[in-house]
């Protein structure tokens, strides 16, 4: 490829008018465990439905099986999901957490190398802290989406640095209503209303475009993740194989454990994830 | 040069009497002279020379203003006619060449790089509070602050008058400042400070619990705090009351503007605190309840605002328990403001007197703008 003499130093444009190093980043991304994410419409029902009530009974354990991230923008909220696909039996699942709060009604899911996405997650958090210092106002989604991508371009134009070997997926919810993000290494970010990265997300992403509509409610959204992330995985899903996060209308960014429910009849439970 | 990144009372300017000069011989006085302009170059009245250029306010050494400067014009014409004439220059010691630069040096105050306090100024302040000149005093500000510990968690209560010298400058404002949804901070002292300082530390612990998945800890708060202040060495005039309960139970500290803490069951700070303290060393036993916890606290905060002149208003307690808290905002108001009726003053025709009269008729305007269509007036 004529490209390659350009493909080492990433602040060299190529003939083609490429950044070989940023689609090596992509490339990285691709391989990394999927993750994806729905979001519902606005139009629908915001209120949470009353079948909600009876999500506090458990219900039998079933196992799913997906392996891949999406995020899904549901009636009213988003979900973001992951495999979390651990290297061996031995390591301790309950340490391990992909899913992440940036603030109260922002989360965030990723694709790709885990080390970058925490320094992002970290410099996310401390610049959502600084919008609010400065004007005492909790940060909108776009902002935070739009800092963070600016972080993540700085390291394509920088000397001696790589890019971010992950793509994020930034679900939030604020007066603009539920949002749902995806930010690439060379910092360019979208808005979908659903959409799924890492390995076979061709797959994922035809899923759910048969799968998504409209008018999506929340419960459907998490189920139609769980469906979406069962096609790709090998073996068994279960509680400990996936992790899934929501947010509502009340703009608190949970967990959601499934200790129990029927294969056909699902019931999420739901926890909020973080102690503040 | 190190001398001026070096601590200043580290910082020995090395004297002119000791090493002699080469050319004694020539100059007899020499030693005299270095003498004489080793104290010209430190005379006192260099520090105080008025600054007219504010971006020179750093700067002691004014080249405009300074005659020596006149008089090096003097020696360059000298130096000059000197070359004209063939002769060689002499040349000059490297000690006296350390011994300018260093005064060049003291004439421009290098800041720190890092934040803290800059020790340049000390040895001038030393030197100006020998020769007489006094020290700008504190402004007392006024406050009371208190917060006990009772048996379920901590009762904060402050008072809310913001004063600005002998003028009420808010007359409700807020004293008990959040810190976590579990802890909370009355503040006393400069309310610029206090603002920033417990913004600033709220910061910090909503960082820290983010990466740490739990909740905060009061000592954590604490220790966020007495560092900064210590920092500053107690230039962030900040006293302030922190109480609030973590899984270690509850707490109650209170930490002074030079970063000194004590932890009690029962504090008071601000220029009320004599007044409250009274109120809690003849009444505070342990194991009270709610609501003795909030009678007591409303109690000393009372006794702030009707004893001290720089507390008053209105009274403001916070309740902190195991997964509760409850800011009770103006919880009491004993100084109610007694108005007049609530139309505002009336005056009733006739009242005022009419000094002159002139009207103005308004006509309408009635000019009418063409738009023209097409043209290439504006090309994009």
């Amino acid at each position: 490829m004529g490209d390659s003499q350009y493909s080492f130093s990433l602040t060299t444009f190529s003939p083609s008018g490429k950044l070989v190093q940023i689609e090596h980043a992509l490339t990285a991304v691709g391989s990394g465990q999927t993750s994806l994410g729905i979001k519902g419409s606005i139009r629908a029902n915001p209120l949470p439905p009353l079948c909600f009530l009876p999500y506090l009974i458990p219900f039998t354990v079933s196992t799913f099986s997906s392996s891949i991230n999406c995020t899904i923008l549901a009636a009213n909220g988003v979900v973001i999901a992951t495999e979390k696909k651990l290297p061996s039996i031995l390591v301790d699942e309950t340490s391990v957490q992909k899913i992440q709060a940036l603030t109260p009604n922002i989360g965030v899911v990723y694709s790709g190398m885990g080390p970058d996405f925490r320094v992002l997650v970290r410099k996310s958090r401390k610049q959502a802290q600084q919008y609010y210092r400065l004007y005492k106002e909790h940060i909108p989604v776009t902002q935070l989406v739009r800092e963070t991508a600016a972080v993540m371009q700085e390291f394509t134009q920088s000397g001696g640095v790589r890019p971010f070997g992950v793509s994020l997926l930034i679900a939030g919810y604020d007066d603009n209503g539920p949002q749902l993000y995806q930010v690439d290494p060379s910092g360019s970010y979208f808005s979908w209303k659903a959409s799924a990265m890492g390995k076979n997300v061709s797959n994922a992403k035809t899923f759910l475009e048969k799968r998504y509509t409209e008018d999506m409610e929340l419960d459907d959204a998490i189920h139609t993740a769980i469906l979406t992330l069962k096609e790709g995985y090998e073996g068994q899903i279960s509680s400990n194989n996936i992790e899934i996060g929501i947010i509502r209308a009340d703009r608190e960014f949970k967990y959601v454990i499934q200790t129990q429910f029927y294969s056909h009849f699902y019931h999420p439970v739901i926890q909020s994830g973080i102690a503040l | 040069m190190q001398t001026s990144k070096q601590n200043w009372a580290e910082c020995r300017l090395p004297s002119p009497l000791d090493r002699p000069s080469l050319k004694a011989h020539r100059r007899p006085n020499i030693l005299a002279e270095r003498k004489a302009q080793h104290e010209y170059w430190r005379r006192p009245s260099f520090f105080l020379l008025p600054q007219s250029n504010p971006a020179s306010a750093g700067c002691c050494f004014n080249s405009n203003s300074d005659p020596r400067t006149k008089e090096k014009g003097k020696r360059r014409e000298r130096v000059r006619e000197r070359e004209k004439r063939g002769k060689k220059q002499p040349r000059r010691s490297p000690l006296s060449h350390r011994l300018r630069t260093q005064i060049r040096m003291t004439g421009s105050m290098d800041l720190p790089a890092k934040g803290g306090f800059s020790y340049d100024l000390c040895r001038r302040n030393d030197f100006l509070e020998k020769k007489g000149l006094k020290v700008p005093g504190f402004l007392k500000t006024g406050t009371t602050i208190v917060g006990l510990v009772f048996q379920d968690g901590v009762v904060l209560g402050a008072d809310t008058r913001a004063t600005e010298g002998p003028i009420v400058a808010d007359k409700n404002c807020e004293k008990i400042h959040f810190m976590a949804p579990n802890i909370y901070c009355c503040g006393a002292g400069t309310a610029a400070d206090t603002e920033a300082v417990t913004d600033m530390v709220s910061s910090q612990l909503q960082l820290h619990r983010y990466a740490t998945g739990r909740e905060s800890r009061v000592v954590t708060a604490l220790t966020l705090l007495k560092s900064h202040l210590f920092k500053y060495q107690g230039h962030v005039s900040a006293a302030l009351v922190l109480g609030g309960v973590d899984v270690t139970g509850p707490h109650l500290h209170t930490v002074y503007p030079h970063g000194s803490t004590d932890t009690l069951p029962f504090a008071t700070m601000g220029s009320g605190s004599l007044a409250a303290m009274s109120v809690f060393e003849s009444q505070y036993k342990e194991g009270l309840t709610r609501e003795e916890g909030i009678q007591l606290v409303s109690d000393a905060i009372r006794a702030g605002i009707f004893n001290d002149l720089g507390s008053g208003s209105n009274v403001d307690v916070c309740v902190i328990t195991k997964g509760k808290t409850e800011y009770l905002r103006n919880h009491e108001l004993p100084n109610p403001r007694t108005y007049v009726s609530s139309k505002g003053y009336s005056f009733t025709k006739g009242q005022t007197e009419v000094l002159s009269t002139k009207i103005t008729k308004i006509t309408q305007l009635k000019q009418k703008v063409e738009v023209a269509e097409g043209g290439d007036a504006m090309e994009e």
